[in-house]
């Protein structure tokens, strides 16, 4: 089968289960749980084979590339998906097949907690695993509620960590999307240290499928708010035909346009193969468009629904709660700014 | 004679004195309720600090000082504001004070004003806007809800939205249309509506902040006395208009940007981001920009102190304030990190609280004219442009 087949295979199989625009009422009905999603749906989204996309083929898994993982993850996103997906596919990005038929058959949820600061990719910081044991903490774990146990990540390699192990704590507050992050609290636990495969990459290739996800967040809220423009009368016409909202509308396309392009070119040149610079910058590049355009469609999607926009009972601040929650994970913009700068150094031509 | 003492006090007393003044009085007085709350309090939890005020004659600093307000200079109104900023004192339910209270003294009765001044100051009466509609909203002046005289009285039908507080509310005033035949705006007169009468109902509708700030208002045959209309029949616009002036000074008060500003650096400094130079630059516009805004803010309490009409120029102020809360707002949210994410403030401090100040700051952008709306005003009625 052709790279450009599979894509669209993966894309299809996706919309086929996650309709555009998703199912909404089953979104809202998650919202705030205990979980913040639904393992049953989770599981059967392993079935599909979401969880081993990235996985060679020679170690069972699909060999799929970053560009069918990125179709997929932009229809996780018009769907606004809360299963971790994408957390739970850095986990065994990092682990490999050595991560278990369990884990990759959903019935065994491991999550990355990897992230110790506000912001970047640093995933080394936290903990530390010293003779008495690995001891520390990890934040802003997303969904963690719901996992079964927590890749830890270190300085030196990673620590598989059951959630109900001995010196384990999870404390969890709510995120704007309806989920949650945790704060993983380690006070000795045993737990066997595990080499990690290439986590500057995986962790590159999380924050591209997050861009990606973005990108269909900030789609649909698009769509739904160009169907508003169409519908909405005030001053005997359609809102849609005042020319500053055109403007503004336009404007937005046109940042959707250079972040889909962005997105498709990343996740291309990952495919093809580009050192290690490279790649860093390529993801920088997007994600700093994807943090950006996602928030700019947000605040303009509230903005061109007029007050009903603030409501909750609104679906289209579903959209912009996801943006906010979204924007800066795997590094914010400002954050990519910065590191896209360091790995690319300006040079005239 | 009690009155024109008290003018005096604050007349003939210093800006340093008065602050000084405000400042032990609200460190003395204010009630154990939260501080820097970034929702709008409820009346069930914030009426002790409106009781509070109301005991020392603060609930209006603006009012003049023979109908009961303290007749404070512009310099001293922004000390106030200062001063409750500073303290993270909660907003009270102002629409009284702030938006009835000046329109009662404008186009009131002597009646009117002697009826209701005096509750808004005690408390008594708690206020609720019924301006907007469900297809009234930036086309205002297409109000449906209608108010027909029946004998004595107006009998109301029809639906409001958006007021805001509505649920602590036990009067409302609407904009209601009581002459179909005319031109939208000639057709609507200002009536005055307790809202404990039979067939009003309120749902409060939950906002981005999980927030029932705002609420719809339904009208289903209610009958008030033929006086409780303010002004003359079908000159509600004029009315209208007047308080969204009002509106509008006060959305373009400089209080949300500046507590904005203050949580801006307090969330720099708690993710390490203060001593960054690119930081610095953003903050320091954006400080500016308050500086600025503040000052334009005190020309428009100075016309409204001398009674001087606030002329469509005042968008000027509403839009710039609330696009510069809204710019400040983003920023929390661009360098909050993961904390950026939070459904609740970080490490339950109010003031760290990037997605609530950024939801907060949304709707000011729509209300009090949506800002499409009122840079169309601008075009028309300030720089002349055509049509």
């Amino acid at each position: 089968m052709t790279d450009l087949a599979e894509i669209e295979m993966i894309r299809d199989s996706a919309r086929a289960f996650v309709p555009p625009g998703g199912d909404l009422v089953r979104i809202r009905g998650l919202r705030f749980g205990e979980a913040g999603f639904d393992p049953a749906i989770y599981r059967q989204m392993a079935e599909m084979g979401w969880l081993m996309l990235r996985l060679p083929e020679e170690e069972g898994g699909l060999g799929l590339g970053m560009r069918a993982y990125c179709a997929l993850a932009a229809v996780l996103g018009a769907g606004l998906v809360p299963e971790p997906l994408i957390h739970a596919n850095l986990a065994v990005r990092l682990l490999g097949a050595g991560v278990g038929d369990a884990v990759l058959a959903g019935t065994r949820i491991v999550l990355p907690a990897w992230q110790a600061g506000f912001d970047g990719l640093d995933l080394a910081a936290g903990v530390t695993g010293a003779a008495g044991g690995l001891s520390g903490e990890k934040r802003f774990v997303y969904q963690a509620a719901g996992a079964d146990a927590f890749l830890v990540t270190g300085a030196e390699g990673g620590w598989l960590v059951e959630a109900g192990a001995e010196g384990v704590s999870l404390e969890c507050e709510g995120t704007q999307d309806g989920g949650h992050f945790g704060s993983l609290r380690l006070a000795g636990v045993s737990a066997e240290r595990i080499d990690l495969i290439d986590p500057a990459a995986a962790l590159d290739e999380a924050a591209l499928a997050t861009s990606a996800y973005l990108l269909g967040v900030a789609e649909t809220a698009f769509e739904m708010t160009l169907d508003y423009l169409r519908v909405r009368k005030q001053f005997d016409k359609p809102i849609g035909s005042f020319q500053s909202l055109q403007h503004r509308a336009t404007d937005l396309k046109m940042q959707l346009a250079l972040l889909r392009a962005g997105v498709d070119m990343a996740a291309g040149a990952l495919d093809a193969g580009v050192d290690d610079a490279r790649r860093s910058a390529l993801v920088s590049q997007v994600k700093v468009r994807a943090a950006d355009t996602a928030m700019l469609v947000a605040r303009e999607a509230v903005q061109m629904h007029g007050a009903i926009g603030f409501t909750d009972e609104h679906d289209v601040g579903l959209f912009v709660r996801k943006a906010m929650t979204l924007a800066n994970q795997f590094g914010s913009a400002a954050f990519h700014r910065r590191r896209f700068a360091a790995m690319q150094p300006y040079a005239a031509a | 004679m009690s009155l024109h003492s008290r003018n005096d006090i604050y007349a003939v007393m210093s800006d340093e004195e008065f602050r000084a003044q405000a400042r032990a009085f609200i460190e003395a007085n204010y009630p154990d309720i939260p501080r820097f709350s970034q929702k709008r309090l409820h009346f069930s939890q914030s009426k002790p600090w409106y009781m509070a005020l109301a005991r020392k004659g603060w609930v209006a600093p603006a009012w003049p000082v023979e109908h009961g307000g303290m007749g404070l200079s512009a310099t001293k109104q922004l000390i106030w504001i200062e001063e409750n900023e500073r303290f993270g004192a909660a907003r009270i339910n102002d629409i009284g004070p702030v938006m009835l209270g000046p329109l009662l003294i404008q186009f009131g009765t002597d009646a009117q004003k002697a009826q209701f001044l005096p509750k808004i100051l005690s408390g008594e009466h708690i206020w609720a806007q019924g301006y907007s509609e469900p297809n009234a909203g930036s086309d205002l002046a297409a109000v449906r809800t209608e108010a027909v005289l029946d004998g004595d009285e107006w009998v109301i039908n029809g639906q409001k939205t958006w007021a805001t507080l509505g649920n602590d509310a036990n009067w409302i005033f609407i904009l209601a249309r009581t002459d179909k035949s005319v031109k939208k705006q000639a057709g609507i007169s200002f009536i005055l509506v307790p809202m404990d009468l039979p067939g009003v109902t309120v749902r409060p509708i939950e906002n981005l902040e999980m927030h029932d700030e705002f609420c719809e208002v339904f009208f289903d045959d209610v009958r008030v006395p033929r006086e409780n209309l303010v002004g003359a029949v079908n000159q509600g616009w004029t009315m209208a208009k007047a308080l969204l002036g009002h509106e509008r000074v006060f959305i373009g008060a400089p209080r949300l940007s500046s507590s904005a500003l203050a949580r801006l650096d307090l969330l720099a400094r708690k993710v390490g981001v203060a001593d960054d130079p690119a930081f610095q630059d953003r903050f320091t516009r954006l400080r500016l920009d308050v500086a600025d805004l503040t000052a334009l803010f005190e020309t428009y309490i100075e016309k409204l102190r001398h009674g001087e009409a606030i002329g469509a120029d005042v968008s000027i102020m509403k839009i710039f304030q609330s696009e510069l809360y809204q710019r400040i707002s983003e920023e929390m949210m661009a360098i909050g990190g993961a904390t950026a994410a939070l459904l609740e403030p970080f490490e339950h401090d109010p003031r760290l609280h990037a997605a609530g100040t950024y939801l907060m700051a949304r709707p000011t952008t729509i209300f009090g004219g949506s800002n499409e709306v009122l840079r169309n005003v601008l075009a028309r009625m300030v720089l002349d442009l055509p049509a």
